[in-house]
């Protein structure tokens, strides 16, 4: 497990490269604009950081590419110098087919769900699901993890997103304090 | 001869307890057969017409275990392997005979000869005075075969045996039973044929039978249990069953192993994991259709192998998140342990929201982050290893005193090991004002990149002692691009 120093470290690097390179493409930006280049940019550089090795990060990175802004796109490729690009698009693939699978059996799994049963352990286990797709639709990419998988990649996220709040927020009362 | 049919199943179901109880191994098939017998029964037309009012006890009890045991015995009747398939099968409350069938059907022939001293055994009568309540129906369908002759013969001689020793029961037991037998197309043949077919398995197929034993055991239980007159002591039928279900699990892994192939691709190498998975199941209370289902077939087993190694995984991880989450400690249970989960990922991704937009607010242009960032790099360096933001105010005045010429605000305190790795960086990198700063942005980009970079890989998360003080040296700064 890498330290959180270092994470935090590479994280705000990158993300200072990011908001740079926002920054230098366009000089006025509304709020909403800047808030959203930030926030991209944080999302981006956390998930580089873990140079594709984990699904979120691919997933998130894929989804920051297909929002089809070219400058976002540059900044992304900037940002995620590595292969991660040409595997965020098999992700981008892969994606596509997994979400067409699962609306498929989707429907199934909805009949399914219909037969309740008053057990306390069909019960439990209803909760269980319930919030195991909750989970997944809160994790970038969970959509398309089975459950083991699944809770690996949010102990994962669970981290990037711990480091990424403490350095945003060093830096929010930075420059709080600055100005 | 319905009322001799009450009596002789009101009087038997006792016996056969006491019997079961008393006896080893033997009664185990006899266990083994009767509940299927009841099974069998119900399913069968012919058994409830015959045996309604007999078996109306334990089949209103338990009509899933009865029914099986009817199925079983149409198939004990038919054949020998079909009637230990179909014990099984019904044991389970699954038709799923396939495999054991193959077994059993090898064991048929070689068994014949021995038909004659099986008949013989005490407990085979015991059995046959059992077999002949329940056996009724299943009996019917294969009682052509020339096994079910001898079966005939050793089963009557077995029911008129149980009637010397048994109460009056027995005789009326046989006697029921040969009525039923009669009123069948051959009732007679049926429970000899079970019992036989059952001693023979017992004797000659041991793996089979403590498998079916197990069904038959784990059925027994239920059947008492079920009927009105209940026996003395099903805790010693428990520890009977448990005994038994420990024998047959251990050769039940040897029965899989056989038609593993048939069932399963992974049951081979589940055969071993099967039988310490079934031997640590016997213990447990058996829960009749549910703990029964969940033992039968290679099937099952490997998917519940499976199913255990998969939630062993999960579980380990969930410890992992439960360190990471907060107030996750006390909590016991995947489900509010995920509801920990969301609820803490939900408000990390909204902190991200809300301070993205606090340093879009804050930053009307994005250049300031630089200043901002030194700073707050410093602090968050500080922060880094210990954690915790206070201290920052505590080492406020240090910055200030060692970046004069570079004219940094460093408004807060930074802690020992930032304050040193920055002030060297600074005494390296002559970083411009700030001033200078918002002027020339991409230039000060790169510088910051080079710095960031630089001060990054110095100050932050390396624990070094405070030795800033006088001895700062430039040349110990480590540039890493």
């Amino acid at each position: 497990m890498r330290s959180p120093c270092s994470l935090k470290q590479e994280f705000l690097k990158k993300w200072i490269m990011g908001i740079q390179r926002c920054n230098f493409s366009k000089k006025k930006l509304s709020i909403l604009e800047r808030k959203k280049a930030i926030k991209l940019s944080a999302d981006v550089a956390m998930a580089s950081l873990r140079n594709g090795t984990t699904c979120w990060s691919r997933a998130l990175i894929a989804k920051a590419v297909n929002q089809g802004n070219d400058e976002k796109h540059d900044l992304v490729q900037q940002m995620v110098k590595k292969a991660p690009i040409r595997s965020v698009s098999c992700n981008k693939r892969m994606m596509r087919s997994k979400k067409i699978l699962k609306r498929s059996c989707g429907v199934r799994r909805r009949k399914c769900a219909a037969q309740a049963s008053t057990r306390p352990s069909s019960i439990a286990k209803r909760l269980v699901r319930k919030r195991t797709r909750i989970l997944k639709s809160l994790i970038p990419g969970g959509e398309f993890m089975n459950e083991a998988s699944l809770i690996e990649e949010t102990l994962d996220y669970i981290l990037s997103l711990r480091a990424q709040v403490d350095v945003m927020r060093s830096l929010a009362i930075a420059s709080e304090n600055q100005s | 001869m319905a009322e001799v049919l009450n009596r002789t199943a009101a009087q038997r179901q006792p016996t056969w307890n006491t019997r079961g109880l008393n006896s080893a191994t033997e009664q185990v098939g006899n266990w083994f057969l009767n509940p299927n017998w009841n099974n069998s029964m119900d399913q069968s037309d012919p058994f409830e017409s015959a045996l309604s009012s007999m078996v109306s006890s334990p089949a209103a009890a338990s009509n899933v275990p009865v029914s099986g045991e009817n199925v079983m015995m149409r198939e004990l009747i038919g054949k020998l392997g079909n009637i230990c398939n179909s014990g099984d099968a019904s044991c389970y409350s699954t038709p799923l005979n396939s495999p054991p069938r193959l077994n059993l059907s090898m064991v048929n022939l070689p068994n014949q000869s021995t038909l004659a001293p099986f008949s013989a055994d005490p407990g085979f009568a015991d059995r046959a005075a059992r077999l002949s309540c329940f056996s009724t129906g299943g009996n019917f369908g294969g009682l052509n075969d020339p096994l079910m002759d001898s079966f005939k013969l050793s089963g009557n001689q077995s029911v008129n045996v149980n009637g010397t020793q048994s109460n009056q029961n027995s005789p009326m037991a046989g006697n029921s039973g040969s009525d039923k037998k009669n009123t069948g197309v051959s009732r007679s043949s049926s429970p000899e044929n079970a019992e036989s077919g059952v001693s023979k398995e017992e004797s000659s197929v041991s793996q089979q039978i403590p498998s079916r034993n197990d069904a038959g055991t784990r059925k027994r239980k239920s059947i008492p249990r079920g009927k009105a007159k209940e026996t003395p002591s099903p805790a010693a039928a428990d520890d009977k069953v448990a005994s038994e279900n420990d024998e047959s699990n251990s050769k039940r892994s040897k029965r899989d192993g056989a038609p593993a192939g048939n069932g399963n691709a992974k049951a081979t190498n589940d055969g071993d994991e099967k039988r310490s998975k079934e031997n640590s199941k016997p213990p447990e209370p058996p829960k009749d259709y549910i703990h029964v289902r969940a033992r039968r077939g290679q099937a099952t087993d490997s998917h519940s192998l499976a199913e255990r190694v998969r939630r062993e995984k999960i579980s380990e991880r969930m410890k992992f998140l439960q360190d990471l989450v907060p107030g996750c400690n006390k909590v016991i249970g995947k489900a509010v342990m995920l509801d920990e989960i969301i609820n803490y990922v939900q408000s990390l991704q909204r902190q991200v929201e809300f301070l993205s937009m606090k340093l879009a607010t804050v930053n009307p242009r994005m250049d300031v982050n630089m200043e901002a960032l030194l700073s707050k790099m410093f602090q968050s360096r500080g922060l880094l290893p210990q954690g915790i933001y206070s201290m920052d105010s505590s080492a406020q005045a240090f910055p200030f005193g060692y970046q004069p010429q570079q004219g940094l605000p460093l408004n807060n305190g930074i802690p020992n090991i930032t304050e040193t790795q920055f002030s060297m960086k600074t005494q390296g990198f002559q970083l411009p004002s700030i001033n200078g700063f918002t002027d020339a942005n991409p230039q000060v980009g790169s510088v910051w990149e080079d710095d960031l970079q630089s001060i990054v890989q110095m100050g932050f998360g390396q624990n070094q002692p405070q030795s800033y003080q006088g001895s700062i040296t430039t040349g110990q700064v480590k540039i890493e691009l």
